[in-house]
């Protein structure tokens, strides 16, 4: 306890001591988690719009032009019949050609005075929302594509599993920005910390010499690493709770239209973040007490 | 108490400084090391206190085997040695009172101890009505005797003195020998490192003489 309570003496001393550069590694630290969580944020949104993508798709069967009634009977009760299916709902080859000319600009709509209908008929499968609900889809579609009467299925597999890739690219992007960023902060730290130990070089020496623990002069860098990975992510939660809080009051109206709600980095991911910065803190001082008090015991 | 079994200790790995050197001293002894610049002296100050390892030999400090121990536990000897250096090693931002405290601060005592202990330290050696005097204020006896309260704070069983008179005045230097013989008459042993032949002609101890790394006389 006594050494602890030292060791923060020690540690508010040596801040005193390094204002500046003490400032200009919170500052650092700051600024790399700012931008961690900026990306984060961005991330956290794209998947949250995916996921909404993701719970309307929906898969059009396309029936064959010289299906039969009874082929069609059957197929309805095999979708009907298959998991989380909620319903099924068909569209007459006029039907389809009736929506295909509603959607059509009225210029276009001259090109498509044909004297023929080239338009399937189709079923249109809905499906419950359920965990992993893409690749549930296509499983169904597997099986459909081979059943009497199917001419193709579709259910924007392509561009799903384009935006599917994107996301995984996402994903590895920000755990590489995290790495990478975090390196550049044990870089950092480790370099202010070393500072602080050759401006109390001679002061460890001594004591060393009179009956220090390594522990005891540890203690001091190791808590000023800490508290600089903690002051510097706090304060970068600050600014990405602004950054938040604007982005929800100026684009949150603008996301409506999806049907989505801006989405906010949570509690555990924030206080992960400090723990982060905390941690690294910890290791880059770690870092640089190990590597001067090797160089001691060598001389 | 001390025991120095053919220790040799070499630089650059081929210039030996300590050849072969034995020596024994008791407990409760007050011993001279003397002998000419280079001699070795303050090598073997600095392997007692485990400050510079040797290449062959043994060196036992009340039953503590020196070269076996590592960085992690060769605090446990050097909390039961105080050292007194040339240059005194004070630490400028400190007063004086600070300088000697600091030997408690880390070694954990709790502060009720470090500031009696402290107190009575530099009553000892006359330099209470300067406590709150900064290193640079004072006079280079004045250091010498902050480094011996620092040295003596600790209540360690033995005191090695590297060359603490080197850069005083022979008058200042009588006075800092009779604070290491008052500490000596209290059961300190006492090793005091000087090429000051006045100095060794004025205390009656047995003295040990280096020459070329070798121990010329007992």
């Amino acid at each position: 306890m006594g050494t602890l309570y030292s060791g923060f003496r020690t540690t508010l001393s040596n801040i005193l001591n390094n204002k500046q550069t003490f400032a200009l590694s919170v500052a650092t630290i700051t600024i790399s988690i700012f931008i961690l969580g900026l990306f984060l944020v961005l991330f956290l949104n794209l998947n949250s719009f995916f996921l909404k993508l993701n719970n309307q798709v929906q898969l059009i069967a396309y029936l064959k032009d010289d299906i039969t009634a009874s082929q069609k009977s059957i197929l309805k009760k095999y979708i009907l019949n298959s998991p989380k299916v909620e319903s099924v709902t068909e569209v007459s080859r006029e039907q389809a050609l009736a929506e295909f000319q509603s959607n059509m600009p009225d210029s276009l709509r001259a090109l498509l005075e044909l004297d023929f209908n080239p338009l399937p008929a189709s079923y249109k499968v809905h499906f419950a929302e359920v965990n992993n609900r893409f690749n549930h889809i296509q499983k169904i579609a597997n099986k459909l594509k081979n059943q009497n009467g199917i001419e193709s299925v579709e259910y924007g597999e392509d561009w799903i599993a384009r935006f599917e890739r994107f996301m995984t690219f996402s994903r590895v992007f920000i755990l590489a920005l995290g790495c990478l960023l975090c390196f550049g902060l044990t870089f950092i730290i480790s370099n202010t910390i070393r500072l602080s130990i050759h401006s109390r070089q001679d002061e460890i020496e001594l004591m060393l010499l009179i009956g220090a623990t390594p522990r005891f002069v540890k203690i001091p860098f190791l808590l000023e690493g800490m508290l600089q990975g903690l002051v510097g992510s706090v304060l970068a939660l600050f600014f990405i709770n602004g950054v938040q809080y604007y982005l929800k009051k100026e684009f949150q109206s603008s996301v409506e239209f999806l049907a989505m709600d801006f989405a906010s980095i949570g509690e555990p991911i924030l206080l992960g973040l400090v723990g982060l910065s905390i941690s690294v803190g910890l290791m880059a001082s770690y870092i640089s007490t190990f590597q001067f008090l090797r160089l001691i015991n060598k001389n | 108490m001390i025991q120095i079994f053919d220790v040799v200790k070499m630089y650059d790995g081929s210039t030996p400084v300590l050849d072969d050197i034995s020596m024994e001293i008791g407990k409760g002894e007050f011993v001279f090391l003397t002998g000419p610049s280079g001699a070795g002296k303050t090598t073997i100050l600095k392997i007692l206190f485990g400050w510079e390892p040797f290449e062959k030999g043994q060196v036992l400090v009340q039953g503590i085997n020196v070269g076996k121990l590592t960085h992690r536990n060769i605090h446990t000897l050097r909390r039961s040695i105080g050292v007194v250096f040339q240059d005194y090693k004070l630490l400028p931002n400190k007063t004086v009172f600070e300088n000697v405290s600091f030997a408690q601060e880390v070694i954990a005592k709790d502060r009720k101890t470090i500031k009696f202990k402290t107190w009575k330290a530099l009553k000892n050696v006359g330099l209470t009505p300067k406590k709150d005097a900064y290193p640079a204020y004072l006079s280079g006896g004045e250091q010498q005797r902050v480094a011996i309260a620092r040295a003596m704070v600790n209540s360690p069983s033995i005191i090695l003195a590297d060359e603490p008179t080197g850069n005083l005045d022979p008058h200042i230097s009588i006075e800092i020998l009779k604070l290491f013989e008052e500490l000596n008459h209290e059961g300190t042993t006492i090793i005091f490192a000087t090429h000051s032949q006045e100095i060794i002609k004025l205390g009656n101890h047995r003295v040990i003489n280096l020459n070329r790394g070798k121990v010329d006389t007992i």
